[in-house]
């Protein structure tokens, strides 16, 4: 399967200069660029762990890309997202995420159902992956 | 214009005397009136009976909406009457338009009963609108004080938190009301469901009709859509939603339906406007005390808000909706099949989306309204559009918006999972161009057919659809257009 | 991005190029007339300053007939007693190399050891990616850069900091400039203990002291700036002020100038409210005189070479 989180994820991935283009867009409206990466893919697994604080007063996407690079370095086989953050009011939240690295093997979810009253069923979604110890993941 | 100019009787022993009194004459019409910070500001398109003075008129409906009768009472005088009467402050003639004027009236805040829609619509277009010397009466824009906004809740989720609860960002959501609306059965009807979410959509959508019919009771309507949407998931790994419409006959089945939908998991719920505004704040209060999305269909809206000299603007029910506390609102598409100025359309947006929103004659905003902390409403986009106008669907609307390709997903020639991604690879080729810096509205048909290349459906629906278009006048447009300025 | 190849695309091998109109193209020339107008003297670094210009300007050019020399090395050493000019000129330098397109965003980051190097272990190198981070696209410029290295402690970890410094000198041409500046003698002995640094720096730009005219001369478009004025009597004085305080110890040059006239600036006040009563006008305003300059202990303490900053 292909995990769709992300703003592009039906777009081909995208090329490091496509992803350089989306940072300076970021950073021309003025958000602050951050890091995240996981091995579980969950579509309710809202804390992926950061790579760094977001960057904050960041001129250029190149010291985004240098980060980006250790990041991929260091987590090889992880999905590795991309978020803008906007400080203004009323927004304080996200603006843009975009996945910038995914496993090359992705074997999705498990949709378990459990018979409840009155035709009612109870879903539990898991991902194969998280079957695995953290290490062996993908 | 030509005028009697009856002005306020400020004698008290002539202002009571018993008997039919002008309006004007009864204090209704003060044109050295400041509006307050804190008064509820309407403002009306009258079209007078003939004879009628337009002063006359505009203290009239300032009468009838606040607290006048037909004759003089007495009893005003047990009453602080001079804080109670609304005030009509200004008139002046519709450009373009004879025998069309835009009276403007101040209410006092005291008028009105805190928090709610009902008490504030049976002052404002309670009885007026039925009054014999006026042929036609529409109103066109409230300024609600912020002492007044804040009396409500709105909307129980609002833009921000529906994207952090959806996990998405950075581009408009994508739609589609199922197909046919009317006869599926429960099982058939989730199958549209789970090809269209599983295709790329996020959302699935109830119609306003579909309630609890023969052919597909709300139960099993409801058990095969979760069915769906979990399926959809897990296929996707994305979160998805479908809004389940528990519009019904009495609030006491819209909870039981909503805590059905609760009760399996649904992330939204939908009402249509058609059930009143006060069902609909309960349902919102619902909605809050439960974590759920409110999606309201503007069911019934165009039998009062199309035509331009009768009726309710549109921006004004957008107003009150906010208030009321829904999350979704359908407000036009611009290039649809349905009704719809661009600029108009534009004003019912940023009513909607902004903190704030300044004067904007050409988009039919008359006031400067402030919403306080109130939160965002998200509009949503429905009814004859497709992938090949995601260019203009991006110009138009930006990025917080809900796009629904009905037809244009569930008419894919390649199926309904085709539809939704040919719908989905167009809006996510279009955000990235334009992120990319690249001018949309000109580039956009090339940037679909850049996109086509690697998407197959994305083909198959431009080839469909690339040409159809909907191009009628509208009726209910802006009286101000924009001056072109000496160069 | 394929948008603009066209426009690059190489000219016939015959072709001309009109240089007046490649110099109105890019700007180059109002930067270099900014940087003339805004520094008095400095003969020599402007001249420096308009040979790298004419190089890289140069070097595009060639680059359209497919000519190259390899990628121009930019990293650049200013050195300079203080307040020489060097942080403006390296504002200026930024400015040049945006509008040439050998720097993306042309913004200076301007940092010395204290942003760069940690206190503990594992504490230097994101501190040293951090400043990276926000100089990508522009100038780094660190102040007084010897104090990176310091010989006399082992463990000291200013040389991580500069091995990062290095990759990146390296391996990201294109994104980063750097400038190093510092007194001329320390900046020697440094790069005699760091090889590699000293091996990529392209362009050392050294920074004279001003002499007494032009000294005078700052202090003139200083105050010009501040909208004040020197009557004929304030201008000996000032002339004097000059001499004696340029022999005495921690002369910084404009930076000296500059903290000079705000202390005029404040006898200078202090004259005008001590005379209460009296009618003020613009005149009195903006003129300084000789007593408000001949107040300073400069003049006081000459010959003794104690006090030396008021």
């Amino acid at each position: 399967m292909r995990l769709t989180q992300g703003t592009f994820s039906f777009l081909p991935d995208l090329s490091d200069d496509q992803i350089r283009a989306q940072i300076e867009y970021c950073l021309t409206n003025g958000w602050a660029v951050s890091l995240e990466y996981t091995d579980d893919p969950h579509p309710r697994n809202t804390y992926w762990e950061m790579y760094g604080n977001p960057m904050f007063d960041i001129k250029d996407a190149a010291g985004i890309m240098t980060e980006l690079q250790a990041c991929r370095k260091t987590f090889p086989r992880h999905y590795i997202k991309l978020n803008a953050f906007d400080s203004t009011r009323g927004v304080e939240s996200l603006k843009l995420s975009f996945i910038v690295q995914r496993p090359g093997q992705e074997p999705g979810f498990v949709l378990q159902r459990e018979e409840g009253k009155g035709r009612i069923q109870r879903y539990t979604l898991r991902a194969y992956a998280t079957q695995q110890p953290e290490n062996q993941r993908y | 214009m030509v005028s009697t100019r009856s002005s306020t009787v400020r004698d008290v022993s002539k202002r009571y005397q018993a008997g039919v009194m002008k309006y004007a004459q009864m204090g209704y019409w003060e044109p050295d009136y400041q509006p307050k910070e804190t008064d509820v500001l309407a403002m009306f398109r009258i079209t007078p009976q003939d004879g009628v003075d337009a002063e006359e008129a505009a203290a009239a409906v300032a009468g009838e909406s606040s607290t006048a009768t037909w004759t003089v009472v007495w009893t005003d005088r047990l009453t602080a009457s001079e804080a109670y009467r609304a005030k009509a402050y200004k008139v002046e003639s519709v450009p373009g338009s004879p025998g069309q004027y835009f009276a403007y009236i101040a209410y006092d805040l005291d008028l009105f009963e805190p928090g709610s829609i009902a008490n504030l619509t049976a002052s404002i277009i309670g009885n007026v609108f039925g009054f014999k010397p006026l042929k036609a009466l529409r109103l066109e824009d409230m300024r609600l004080p912020v002492a007044y906004v804040t009396t409500f809740d709105g909307p129980p989720t609002g833009i921000v938190v529906e994207r952090e609860r959806l996990d998405k960002f950075g581009r408009p959501l994508l739609g589609a009301t199922v197909k046919p609306k009317l006869g599926l059965s429960g099982k058939n009807y989730g199958r549209v469901v789970y090809e269209a979410l599983k295709g790329g959509l996020d959302f699935t959508k109830d119609d306003e009709n579909t309630n609890s019919q023969p052919f597909m009771h709300w139960r099993d309507r409801f058990l095969y859509c979760m069915e769906a949407v979990n399926h959809a998931q897990a296929t996707t790994g994305e979160i998805k939603g479908t809004y389940l419409n528990v519009t019904a006959a009495t609030m006491e089945d819209m909870y039981e339906r909503a805590e059905f939908a609760r009760e399996l998991g649904s992330n939204i719920v939908m009402i249509d406007l058609v059930i009143g505004y006060t069902a609909i704040q309960s349902m919102a209060k619902w909605c809050r005390r439960n974590d759920m999305i409110l999606h309201l269909h503007r069911a019934g809206h165009s039998t009062y808000t199309r035509q331009k000299t009768h009726g309710i603007s549109f921006r004004v029910i957008c107003k009150w909706m906010r208030l009321a506390g829904v999350d979704h609102i359908h407000a036009g598409t611009v290039v649809g099949k349905l009704e719809g100025d661009p600029f108009s359309v534009q004003g019912y947006y940023n009513v909607l989306r902004e903190m704030h929103n300044p004067v904007d004659l050409q988009r039919g905003l008359f006031f400067e309204q402030s919403w306080g902390g109130l939160r965002k409403v998200m509009p949503v986009a429905s009814g004859g559009i497709h992938a090949g106008q995601m260019h203009q669907l991006l110009s138009y609307f930006g990025d917080d918006v809900v796009l629904q390709f009905g037809g244009g997903t569930i008419g894919h020639p390649m199926g309904i999972a085709a539809g939704a991604t040919a719908n989905r690879v167009a809006l996510e080729a279009m955000v990235f161009a334009r992120n990319e810096g690249r001018e949309i509205w000109n580039e956009g048909p090339d940037i679909l057919v850049q996109a086509a290349r690697h998407c197959a459906p994305l083909k198959a629906a431009l080839d469909t659809w690339g040409e159809v278009s909907f191009n009628y006048a509208s009726t209910d447009t802006p009286d101000f257009v924009p001056t072109a300025t000496a160069a | 991005m394929p948008a603009n190849e066209t426009s690059l695309q190489a000219p016939e091998a015959e072709s001309r190029i009109d240089i007046d109109a490649v110099l109105r193209e890019s700007r180059v020339e109002e930067v270099l007339e900014r940087l003339e107008r805004e520094l008095i003297g400095l003969r020599p670094v402007k001249t420096r300053i308009k040979e790298i210009a004419a190089l890289l300007l140069v070097d595009k050019l060639r680059g359209k007939f497919g000519l190259s020399a390899g990628p121009p090395s930019l990293h650049m050493c200013f050195t300079g007693n203080p307040g020489t000019g060097k942080t403006t000129v390296a504002l200026r330098m930024a400015e040049i190399l945006h509008v040439l397109g050998y720097s993306r965003k042309g913004h200076l980051v301007a940092v010395t050891r204290d942003d760069l190097v940690g206190q503990y272990i594992g504490h230097t190198a994101p501190k040293t990616r951090e400043v990276l981070k926000r100089a990508m696209g522009g100038v780094l410029f660190i102040d007084e850069a010897y104090y990176l290295y310091k010989p006399e402690n082992e463990r000291d970890y200013g040389q991580e900091a500069i091995e990062i410094l290095l990759q990146v000198m390296e391996n990201q041409r294109d994104d980063l400039v750097v400038i190093l500046a510092g007194y001329k003698d320390r900046m020697q002995r440094f790069f005699e203990s760091n090889p590699g640094l000293s091996s990529r720096i392209a362009h050392h730009i050294d920074f004279p002291d001003y002499n007494g005219e032009e000294l005078f001369e700052i202090a003139e478009l200083m105050l010009t700036d501040m909208q004040y004025q020197l009557n004929e009597e304030a201008r000996r004085a000032l002339v004097e002020y000059i001499t004696l305080r340029r022999g005495q110890p921690h002369f910084a040059n404009a930076r000296s100038i500059r903290n000079a006239l705000d202390r005029t600036r404040l006898r200078h006040a202090n004259r005008l409210f001590a005379n209460r009563g009296g009618v003020l006008t613009r005149e009195d305003l903006v003129t300084i005189s000789a007593e408000d300059i001949r107040a300073s202990r400069v003049f006081l303490s000459s010959g003794e070479g104690k006090r030396h900053e008021s």
